[in-house]
């Protein structure tokens, strides 16, 4: 009788976790082992070869270069939030973009705009979405008189969540618009 | 209240014969490969080719088959016999040289065999690059054979890409880098393993597809306003804008004739796909329905065969996504995949397979779907994540 207990509270618990994590957990524990990553000649699947291609050569852009100062705090609680396949600034945001126009007054900062989708859907189309969104941000400062050539766009699509998690929370904060100070 | 019972049964039941359409002109061959004397590597490499070329319902040893597959290994190379039982005809025999790489020896027999046996080139030679994620917030680019196997990163920066597209001759990749934390479009040279900038503007620089003669690249670049379709030389130089709305525009896709460019554009709300011409001008709208579809991707039949060009494309279904075909005669979508969240269909030169990512417990992986039958199989996984796959041409 004790045994038989302690089978069902090992299969519950067991179907428990499944459910509650997925199967990530499960194959990361039962399934098949992943090979491990080393660089060989790569012939055996889930080794990776090594063969690296080099940088690349430059070409002149009037883009800022992402390597000098970035500053994420200044304009960190700004950052403005979009409606599911939405680019349109919500009045609920309006206050925020008023902000950083005005912190940009009598100054020379200049931003970049980051966009950004949740994890839903294409990684081509959310790179295109991210961008409306992060011109959008950029259209209405410069409607509040920011000088264009102050501000850059960068669309990360879906590639840059801020939270990981999959639920609408999660997905909520992962529809916004970032402003970056860069190179002071 | 009974009749909303037996509506849903019957939409049920239409839907899971949609899920499961095999063409009716489609029968796959039965075949048994003995295992090679002293070549057991080449066999066994050979067997996973006829399994994954859709063809062949493979036998187990000692079961009946319409052709049996044999051969043996000696200093010079492997020897493979192939044979049709019913007529004890040879259909294939033939001596190939040692390569020092038993899978690639069997993606040789394995073309032949499909060769010899359907009629059809093979793809068992091709190869796929892919975006390969080993940890969270970096993607590199990758290619492999198509079988999976042979995997190399070909960049470590540690950073993002997306999006790889083949040049015709299977020499170059255009993909999406932010190896400088924007988007930019590169171009890899895999014969030097050099890379070049192909498009490095303000905004978005994205969605690098060749055109079939190998000249021109259509792009997406929001330079000039919102994301917009260019096409600029595959040299450099050269750029033409093709649209001009108030939306998006994105991932666009040439057709195999090289006249016109299929794309993805949300101007009235959702995403849907519509063709241009190459030198823009009116668009024509192609999807209507579902209300998202995206990643469209143009199929490029054989020379020589009687297939039409197809177009495989990402929609959104019931809050997921499904890979479909569209169809232009009734501007209908068929779901060709049914499980999990499946986009990003890239076509093999052989006009009728697809490799797609397929998202489940939120891991990406690759598989590989023949529309003849819909059958899926999975591509040997990786640690890590597989997405945007593109297939390599036939060179």
């Amino acid at each position: 009788m004790r045994s038989r207990f302690i089978v069902q509270v090992v299969a519950l618990t067991l179907i428990a976790s499944f459910s509650l994590t997925g199967c990530s957990w499960w194959h990361k524990h039962f399934g098949p082992k992943p090979a491990p990553n080393q660089s060989s000649n790569g012939t055996q699947p889930g080794q990776l070869g090594d063969k690296s291609l080099t940088p690349g050569t430059e070409i002149t852009s009037d883009r800022p270069e992402m390597n000098g100062t970035q500053d994420r705090t200044q304009f960190a609680a700004q950052t403005v939030y979009f409606d599911y396949d939405s680019a349109k600034i919500k009045p609920s945001e309006h206050s925020k973009v008023d902000a950083i126009a005005a912190a940009l007054k009598g100054n020379n900062k200049k931003l970049v705009i980051e966009g950004h989708t949740d994890e839903r859907g294409t990684a081509e189309y959310n790179r295109a979405l991210g961008e409306k969104r992060a011109q959008a941000a950029r259209e209405a400062l410069i409607s509040l008189g920011v000088a264009a050539d102050r501000l850059s766009t960068a669309s990360f699509g879906k590639d840059r969540p801020v939270e990981p998690l999959h639920s609408e929370t999660a997905w909520s904060k992962n529809r916004r618009a970032e402003f970056v100070v860069v190179g002071q | 209240m009974k009749n909303w019972f037996w509506l849903a049964v019957s939409l049920l039941a239409a839907g899971a014969q949609a899920q499961v359409s095999i063409s009716k002109n489609f029968v796959k061959k039965s075949i048994v490969v003995t295992s090679f004397t002293g070549a057991a590597n080449v066999s066994d490499a050979l067997k996973n080719d006829l399994r994954l070329s859709g063809s062949f319902d493979i036998k187990a040893a000692g079961e009946s088959a319409e052709y049996s597959v044999q051969g043996s290994a000696d200093g010079a190379g492997v020897k493979c016999f192939v044979t049709q039982l019913a007529t004890k005809a040879s259909v294939l025999a033939r001596a190939y040289q040692a390569t020092g790489n038993p899978r690639t020896t069997a993606h040789t027999i394995a073309d032949d065999i499909v060769q010899a046996v359907t009629g059809q080139r093979g793809i068992a030679q091709t190869k796929i690059a892919f975006i390969y994620s080993p940890k969270r917030g970096v993607k590199e680019l990758a290619v492999m054979d198509y079988d999976g196997y042979n995997v190399r990163v070909l960049t470590h920066d540690g950073k993002l890409s997306g999006h790889p597209r083949w040049s015709p001759d299977g020499r170059k990749i255009a993909y999406t880098s932010y190896w400088k934390d924007f988007p930019d479009v590169l171009e890899a040279d895999l014969t030097t393993n050099q890379r070049r900038v192909v498009a490095r503007f303000p905004g978005v620089n994205s969605g690098a597809d060749y055109s079939p003669d190998g000249q021109t690249i259509a792009l997406t670049l929001s330079k000039d306003g919102n994301p917009e379709l260019y096409t600029m030389n595959a040299s450099g130089g050269g750029l033409r804008r093709l649209t001009n709305t108030k939306g998006a525009e994105s991932s666009p896709t040439w057709a195999p004739d090289g006249q016109t460019i299929a794309y993805v554009s949300d101007d009235r709300g959702s995403p849907q796909i519509y063709s241009v011409s190459r030198f823009g001008g009116e668009p024509t709208r192609l999807t209507v329905s579902p209300s998202y579809n995206t990643e469209p991707a143009w199929s490029h039949p054989p020379a020589g065969s009687e297939m039409k060009p197809m177009l495989a494309l990402t929609s959104r279904v019931g809050g997921g996504f499904q890979v479909g075909v569209y169809d232009s005669g009734t501007q209908a979508v068929t779901p060709k995949t049914a499980d999990g969240d499946c986009t990003d269909p890239t076509w093999a030169p052989d006009g009728h397979h697809l490799i797609f990512a397929k998202l489940r417990g939120y891991r990406s992986r690759l598989y590989l779907l023949d529309v003849r039958t819909n059958e899926q199989l999975e591509l040997p996984a990786l640690e890590g994540e597989s997405s945007e796959p593109a297939w390599g041409p036939w060179h």
